[in-house]
């Protein structure tokens, strides 16, 4: 059975948007007005960061190796292509031939892209990296 | 090792540089001058395989005329002997050869000397406070100081019985 | 059985109450709310420190009083507690703390060490850390007893509970900041 859903029904996704778009807006403005920016104690010295009480030795940041990085963005765009399947899987009893030939188009380029990262050595985990 | 033969071969290379032996304690003493106090601690070191500095301070003895001193102590861990090395600088030209190429243990150790009696240890790679203050001007362990200070005020000498 | 007589309620500030409220003035609320959470930085140098540790334990349970997270980074905590001997070494390094603290703080000097530096009056030793910060409590004591850190610990309670919320702002804090020599306006080291 068919339902119309009509642009009404949508109503109250858009108060909650401005509930919580509102709730941000309130708490950011309003405690900064509250702060009374121009009389409160900041020196240097109080805004460092802790180091247990002496000067700061060194840098926090480290470089660390980027296969980690590539492997979270890679999972990122999978994932995305995945989320495409959902639809698809649910409908695809209902669906023709056109529909799977479509879904294979889609699923093809990612293949490709997959089989091009692979080559690129994304995925050595213990390879040197130059 | 029999400290005798210890003694006898030390006679033998540095016959002027050795100013006094004794045992106390059970620790066989040396005091030798302060010019040559790198060569023996090298020597008991390469030959007489006396490897391990167990420790290296100083002394102040107002009352003798060279009155600052610095005392070593090796050991022997082959023969598990220990001897121990007094040598005696004057307060006016407190400098004395530093033993930091032979021994790296001793960075520390004569900084701290440095640090309480102003022993200059000549060679010394980083020669500075190690455990007071860096601002403090004067080298607390010597005896040339009143107990208390007299520029507290907040003492009643009431209280301390004085 | 009663065991109603052997303990006491808190006090509820002065207010206005009626049946199913009470209302009262924002500063003792807020001050209520801080006294009976306070968050204390343990600053544990010596023999006192052990004595805190034993204060925290089961027997003696500072954490009844709100004082159960203990915190070592000073951007989460109120109360600076100083036990133990400070040396002229430590001293910048107590101020500095200090300073990284987020107002409203308190400080504590348990012990005699860091009340006047105790019998340690020596080269290099700080005779007392109200040299560098400013001290609410001081808890005499060579250690003191548990009992004395909690009795020190409720008097600043109590000096929680009466804060006035712009005290941070008024310019006798920052002159009192200033005569400890901890610059307030100044984004110099």
């Amino acid at each position: 059975m068919e339902r119309v859903y009509l642009a009404s029904d949508y109503q109250p996704v858009l108060i909650q948007f401005f509930v919580a778009m509102a709730f941000v807006i309130i708490v950011m403005v309003v405690t900064h007005l509250i702060i009374s920016t121009r009389k409160r104690v900041r020196t240097l010295k109080k805004e460092e960061n802790f180091e247990c009480g002496i000067d700061i030795q060194g840098n926090a940041r480290f470089p660390f190796s980027i296969k980690y990085f590539l492997i979270a963005i890679l999972f990122v765009l999978f994932d995305v292509e995945v989320i495409f399947f959902y639809p698809w899987a649910v409908n695809f009893k209902d669906a023709d031939w056109s529909a799977f030939l479509n879904m294979l188009l889609f699923m093809g380029i990612f293949i490709f892209g997959f089989f091009y990262i692979y080559k690129k050595g994304a995925f050595d985990w213990n390879k040197e990296q130059e | 090792m029999e400290y005798t033969i210890l003694l006898q071969e030390l006679k033998n290379k540095f016959e002027d540089k050795i100013l006094s032996v004794d045992e106390a304690a059970d620790i066989f003493t040396l005091t030798v001058s302060s010019e040559a106090i790198k060569e023996i601690v090298s020597y008991l070191k390469e030959q007489q395989s006396f490897i391990y500095l167990t420790d290296l301070c100083g002394i102040h003895y107002p009352e003798q005329e060279k009155e600052l001193g610095v005392i070593y102590h090796l050991h022997n861990l082959v023969a598990n002997k220990r001897i121990r090395l007094k040598t005696f600088v004057s307060k006016a030209h407190p400098q004395i050869d530093s033993i930091v190429s032979l021994f790296s243990g001793a960075n520390w150790m004569e900084r701290e000397t440095f640090d309480f009696y102003g022993i200059d240890f000549v060679g010394h790679p980083n020669l500075i406070r190690i455990l007071n203050v860096e601002y403090m001007d004067y080298h607390p362990m010597r005896k040339e100081y009143p107990l208390e200070d007299a520029t507290r005020l907040d003492k009643d000498d009431r209280f301390f019985g004085r | 059985m009663s065991d109603k007589d052997k303990y006491t309620v808190v006090e509820a500030p002065e207010g206005y109450s009626g049946s199913g409220f009470f209302a009262t003035t924002l500063d003792k609320a807020v001050g209520l709310a801080r006294k009976n959470s306070m968050w204390p930085l343990p600053f544990a140098t010596s023999c006192c420190g052990i004595e805190f540790m034993a204060t925290m334990g089961a027997n003696y349970d500072l954490g009844r009083f709100g004082a159960e997270r203990l915190s070592f980074s000073p951007r989460q905590a109120d109360l600076l507690m100083v036990m133990g001997t400070i040396a002229k070494k430590m001293a910048p390094v107590v101020q500095q703390i200090y300073e990284q603290m987020a107002e409203p703080r308190w400080v504590i000097a348990v012990g005699a060490c860091a009340s006047s530096g105790g019998i340690f009056d020596t080269y290099s030793v700080l005779q007392g850390i109200d040299k560098v910060v400013p001290v609410d409590v001081y808890v005499p004591g060579c250690p003191p007893r548990p009992e004395q850190i909690i009795d020190g610990f409720m008097k600043i309670q109590e000096l929680v509970g009466n804060e006035p919320l712009r005290r941070r702002y008024s310019p006798e804090y920052k002159a009192m900041l200033e005569s400890y020599g901890i610059k307030t306006d100044s984004y110099d080291k």
